[in-house]
């Protein structure tokens, strides 16, 4: 008796032992149920024609209106909702509704206000704008549409509602059914956190995709690991974690003269068309030691989370091997110490390292830049692609508009042209500094000044409201001069929604919710403690913000298509990756995978990256950055990339694949032995790669494909799986 | 099914595609009497225009060389006289014009480049050409009197604007992709392949509101192998894998992404079955970026009646030509690499017998700065504006310069910088010699869309400003 008693407390005692533990390791946060409650749109009682009243029910403060049955193109509807539970803070702007035509064509109606809707507990009324605000198409079709709404990454269901008029050929949803008022079962008391919840993490599929957006790829250890520890004792530990990993340092590379064929600093001590020759060009004038030294971070390294975001910002502040422009390996890993260091740093510090670095200096031309013959190129990219962007934002980055509906500039060629004065005068270091050394290009050491060559002219900079150094006296030193241009541009009202947004579309979400972004947004703008440009808060707010979280994500337009390097590294990962013989680590040399799907790391085409933030999908209207890279063609090397990985794997191929790669079918093989339904191992790849959104229809498809591999080969069947698996749209699509 | 899936049931293209093995007939004029091709080379990242052609003359009614010379020479960017390439230029009184040396024949090439088409009237030259609310003079530009198209002097906004020919809102539309929407169905009904191809990811200019492109390797990949995915056998067990793909691109199609994903995936696997049999070419191009790209289309249209398609239009693009710096060797290298791309893909067009019914064109982000940026053997340019354009093929009406007139009563811009210039956007220091254009971009592509075939009343659904501009037919085609 007394022994089951203790049997029966044994989980609070445990509890109680980590909780202890933890608290006094002093970083123990407490994970809150990630999940967000899915919206329901109401209806009338009898249909899903939707539960509206015309006009703004909010504004207007008048009770209820006659609904009508149909509503005119550019009228407003007020709509309700059940199921949001909104934080403080969180508003309009959080939600959005989808319209779709019977042509199939999509819109969306621009959300005016959102209140608690009158006389009904738990419900919202949410006041629309029938006019399409996305712009792809000229308007929906009069007749029905299919009204959707959006919240966190989670969506409603699907109501009709009259547009222009009523009727037309549209379906509901297949199985729809009216969700009036009275049908919502009275709100559930929020649930108490039970004591299973504090033995860790359970939200698996939520663990898993938060691996995804903050790591290279998800394996079974770090998600053991992460069970244990939850996510935000998780990012403690990544914040202050060394990096890269003690035993892949950042490649020493040393140096080498701009002509590649000088014997004593170049490769020309070797004769040509000879394997030294060869591997010192390897070595010095490509890409391809910072390509391997990478890519064995991403699969093995520790410290993902600054090896990430470090990634992210190389897609951002682009600098790149392609065509020569950044000749050397060293002038890269000199760069990309710079991202790295400042990853979790100051936006600020990291303007003003980047603009001195060399290699930026060289690849858009600032170290050329002299009074004498400016040259405009860093002027405009910095403003353009690295901080405030070409148009004003709110600070949920949505555009401002100026009174004919236009947006706004946020500069014109007279601040370029200032912007190119302010940063003349610069160039590299051959003999002061620690790296210069006759024959050589000082690529790693800070540029700096020669204030003879320097523009000492004043000069205009942004202006925006309380703006910070608006204007530069002349016969400034050019450090002086450029901290204050940097101020400038910093307290700019853009810069905190647009990398906010730039941050997220890479970790999280193509399409965020202005909500989102203006979570973000305001951290950026100050920490809490009135810090601005803290990129450790700002990375904690985007991968704890409730629209990344959740086990499940049903909204239509959420997530991202994997980039060719995580849609790679994801599957790697999750098969415990190692060299072609799986005796040992990988050599990380991947770019027989990624390149034929559009990006070779570290030689992006431009400074404009290997795809824009603001790419279109074809045929669509939705924003989906990593598109860019996806073409009929990129997709079929998509699926071939998935079939070398699975039925094969990069074989060694000396001398520039000393190991080559594999993944490891062990544990899937030994799951489709155990289980000839096949269903254990289905069950395991939904967890690893899908965090357990596979359909039922999706798995009435795979299963009886792989099934259909001889049980006596359960290697064979876990390929067949895997590849069906890796390979589909379902997984391609980060979600 | 999300929107994206039913929009792509409403596609003439994968609707077309589907019925392919029912209708495979040669009866249709694909491939025949009708067929014509448009093929847009982009010179990506701003091509220096005034480095290009270059005035060859002593006139002083116009600009002459030593105008050029004065501006470019003191830095070291300026060619030589002696090394142009001369043009004789009806539109410009029989005055001589000099082409870059790099565009006639060149150590190493394989042919003789494309200067000796300007004198067999197959190559013409749009002047002063760039991205145009509407027509403006330089005083409209300085005043701000009249609306200019967004963020000039920028690569990504001005890539946009040459590609979607609208300059005064961003578009999510190329020209070539609604040019497409709207030929499909009545030229390609039963294509067995998009309408429009880009050898060069995905651009812009391809995308339209209901036709998808095509996107492929270039020539160092077989047709049959550009979209085939591999791994997959005639064994029971493979078959049932391969089907399985198959269908999975229809299930979770209520995920928005997943569903675009699928799409672009299935237009590629119905492609491949249409590509698995294709005939190689004759002609010799050269192993570069842009001569590869141009050979696979060349495949392509060689292939034409077997992929049932009468209307064609191709995305390739050469990069590099954002010469901030070291301009000089860059240039030449790009400029003969265009060349001779160009010259074999003309000369391959005859072989197929369809030279007149094949046309490349090109556009770019920009025109460069007059003036220099840096001197000696870093010198370089900055982005400029009014930019000129080379447009090759049977049909065209060549030797001669096209586009509207300056305020010199010719094409040709005056190559003064600053206040004395009357073509200059700027006066006093911040003047660098960038060119307003008097030729829009829409009047230049739309002249090529109306010899394509496209309908005077579509005419302003494919170009919205249009009519902004006072014509529509520069007369060189």
């Amino acid at each position: 008796m007394v022994l089951s008693a203790v049997r029966q407390m044994r989980p609070y005692i445990a509890a109680l032992i980590f909780t202890v533990v933890f608290s006094l390791t002093g970083f123990s946060q407490a994970d809150p149920d990630p999940n967000s409650p899915t919206p329901v749109l109401l209806s009338r009682a009898d249909s899903t024609r939707a539960m509206t009243d015309e006009g703004s029910v909010i504004l207007s403060r008048e009770s209820s209106r006659r609904p009508g049955e149909s509503f005119q193109p550019g009228s407003k509807v007020t709509l309700y909702a059940a199921g949001l539970e909104f934080a403080d803070d969180e508003g309009g702007n959080s939600v959005r509704i989808y319209a779709e035509d019977r042509n199939g064509r999509l819109f969306r109606f621009p959300v005016l206000s959102v209140g608690p809707a009158r006389k009904l507990r738990n419900v919202h009324a949410i006041t629309v704008w029938l006019r399409d605000d996305i712009g792809y198409w000229n308007a929906p079709a009069e007749g029905d549409v299919l009204l959707r709404l959006t919240w966190r990454g989670m969506s409603s269901n699907r109501v009709r509602l009259g547009y222009g008029k009523t009727g037309g050929e549209i379906n509901d949803d297949t199985g729809a059914y009216p969700t009036p008022p009275e049908s919502l079962p009275t709100r559930p008391a929020k649930q108490e956190r039970t004591s299973e919840a504090l033995y860790g993490y359970r939200w698996s599929g939520d663990r898993i995709r938060f691996l995804e957006q903050a790591t290279f790829g998800s394996t079974p250890a770090l998600d053991h690991r992460l069970r244990r520890i939850g996510l935000r004792t998780y990012l403690a530990e990544q914040f202050s974690a060394p990096y890269p990993s003690q035993d892949n340092p950042y490649p020493d590379i040393e140096l080498k003269s701009t002509d590649s064929s000088n014997v004593t600093i170049g490769c020309g001590m070797y004769a040509s068309g000879t394997p030294e020759r060869d591997a010192c060009n390897r070595h010095h004038y490509s890409m391809y030691p910072v390509q391997n030294w990478f890519m064995k971070e991403a699969l093995y390294g520790d410290t993902q989370l600054r090896h990430k975001v470090a990634w992210a910002l190389s897609q951002i502040w682009v600098i790149s091997g392609s065509g020569g422009a950044t000749q050397q390996s060293s002038w890269m890993i000199a760069y990309h110490k710079l991202l790295s260091q400042h990853a979790f740093g100051n936006y600020r510090d990291l303007m003003r390292d980047i603009t001195l670095n060399p290699g930026m200096g060289n690849y858009l031309d600032m170290a050329r830049s002299r009074r004498q013959s400016p040259n405009e190129n860093y002027a405009r990219e910095i403003l353009q692609l690295f901080t405030i962007g070409l148009f004003m934002l709110n600070q949920d980055g949505t555009l401002v508009l100026d009174g004919n509906g236009d947006p706004v500039p946020t500069y014109d060629q007279e601040d370029v042209e200032s912007f190119t004065k302010v940063f003349t005068g610069w160039s590299f270091c051959n003999q002061t500094c620690p790296h210069s050394a006759p024959g050589i290009v000082n690529y790693k050491d800070p540029m700096i000044l020669t204030q003879g060559n320097h523009d000492v002219t004043a000069k205009t900079l942004l202006d925006y409201p309380n703006a910070v150094n608006r204007n530069i006296e002349p016969n400034l030193n050019g450090n002086v001069e450029l901290e204050q241009a940097l101020d400038n541009i910093f307290h700019h009202p853009n810069v905190a929604p647009f990398v906010s947004k730039l941050l997220i579309q890479h970790l999280v979400t193509s399409d965020p919710t202005p909500a989102y972004v203006g979570r973000v947004s305001a951290v950026f703008n100050n920490n809490g403690f009135g810090v601005r440009g803290d990129l450790k808060a700002v990375v904690k707010a985007i991968l704890l913000d409730p629209e990344a979280r959740g086990d499940v994500k049903t909204d239509p337009f959420y997530g991202k298509l994997r980039e060719p390097v995580q849609f790679v590294t994801n599957i790697l990962k999750a098969f415990n990756v190692g060299s072609a013989d799986l005796s040992q680590q990988s050599d990380g040399v991947l770019t027989n995978l990624t390149n034929p799907l559009g990006q070779n790391p570290f030689n992006s085409p431009t400074v404009f990256n290997y795809y824009s933030p603001d790419y279109v999908i074809p045929g669509t209207a939705m924003l989906g950055p990593e598109f860019g890279l996806m073409t009929t063609g990129t997709a079929v090397a998509r699926a071939n990339a998935v079939n070398t990985m699975v039925f094969s794997r990069l074989s060694v191929s000396n001398p520039t694949r000393p190991l080559g790669t594999s993944i490891d079918l062990a544990e899937l093989e030994a799951l489709a032995a155990a289980d000839p339904t096949g269903n254990r191992l289905l069950d395991e790849l939904d967890h690893r790669l899908l965090h357990k959104t596979m359909s039922p229809q999706m798995r009435a498809l795979i299963l009886p494909a792989f099934t259909a591999v001889s049980a006596s080969n359960p290697r064979a069947r876990a390929q067949a799986a895997l590849y069906l698996v890796a390979s589909s749209s379902q997984f391609q699509v980060q979600r | 099914m999300g929107a994206l899936a039913t929009q792509m049931q409403h596609m003439g293209m994968v609707s077309a595609l589907a019925q392919r093995t029912e209708k495979r007939s040669l009866d249709s004029a694909a491939g025949g009497d009708d067929y014509k091709a448009l093929v847009l080379i982009y010179w990506a990242g701003g091509n220096d225009g005034n480095n290009m052609v270059i005035p060859n003359h002593s006139n002083g009614s116009v600009s002459n060389y030593a105008d050029y010379s004065s501006v470019r020479s003191s830095q070291g960017l300026a060619l030589s006289q002696a090394s142009l390439l001369p043009i004789s230029v009806p539109r410009m009184s029989g005055l001589t014009y000099g082409l870059h040396p790099a565009l006639g024949p060149v150590s190493g090439g394989i042919n003789n480049g494309i200067h000796e088409l300007w004198a067999q009237q197959k190559f013409a030259m749009v002047a002063n050409c760039g991205t145009l609310v509407r027509p403006m003079t330089k005083a409209e530009y300085l005043n701000n009197t009249k609306p200019k198209p967004y963020q000039l002097y920028s690569h990504s906004d001005q890539v946009s604007q040459s590609q979607t020919a609208i300059s005064d809102t961003q578009a999510y539309t190329g020209w070539g992709g609604r040019l497409s929407d709207r030929m499909t169905p009545g030229s390609n009904p039963s294509g067995l392949i998009p309408m429009i191809t880009s050898i060069a990811g995905s651009q812009l200019f391809t995308s339209g509101q209901t036709t998808l492109p095509m996107a492929i390797n270039d020539a160092n990949t077989a047709l049959a192998n550009v979209l085939n995915p591999s791994g997959f056998s005639t064994s029971a067990a493979s078959v049932a894998r391969r089907n399985a793909f198959n269908q999975l691109r229809t299930v979770d199609l209520q995920s928005e992404y997943v569903a675009a994903a699928s799409g672009i995936t299935e237009l590629a696997m119905q492609a491949n079955n249409a590509l698995q049999t294709t005939q190689e070419v004759t002609v010799t191009f050269p192993n570069t970026g842009i001569g590869r790209q141009l050979k696979q289309i060349a495949r392509l249209i060689k292939n034409r009646s077997a992929l049932n398609v009468s209307r064609q239009v191709f995305y390739c693009q050469i990069g590099g030509f954002d010469t901030h710096n070291s301009q000089l060797g860059q240039h030449t290298n790009l400029l003969s690499q265009y060349s001779q791309a160009v010259r074999a893909f003309y000369d391959e067009m005859v072989v197929l017998g369809v030279s007149n019914s094949v046309t490349t064109f090109t556009l770019s982000d920009f025109n460069r700065t007059f003036t220099p940026a840096g001197t000696g053997g870093s010198v370089g340019t900055d982005h400029g504006w009014g930019n000129h354009m080379f447009v090759i093929g049977g049909a065209v009406n060549g030797g001669n310069f096209y586009g509207m007139n300056t305020s010199n009563g010719t094409p040709f811009p005056t190559l003064v910088v600053g206040t004395n210039g009357p073509d200059d956007t700027n006066n006093g220091s911040g003047a660098r010699g960038r060119w307003v254009p008097t030729t829009s971009v829409e009047q230049y592509t739309a002249t090529l869309a109306r010899w394509f075939g496209l309908p005077e009343d579509q005419m302003t659904n494919v170009f919205p400003n249009l009519e902004n501009f006072p014509t529509s037919d520069l007369g060189f085609i």
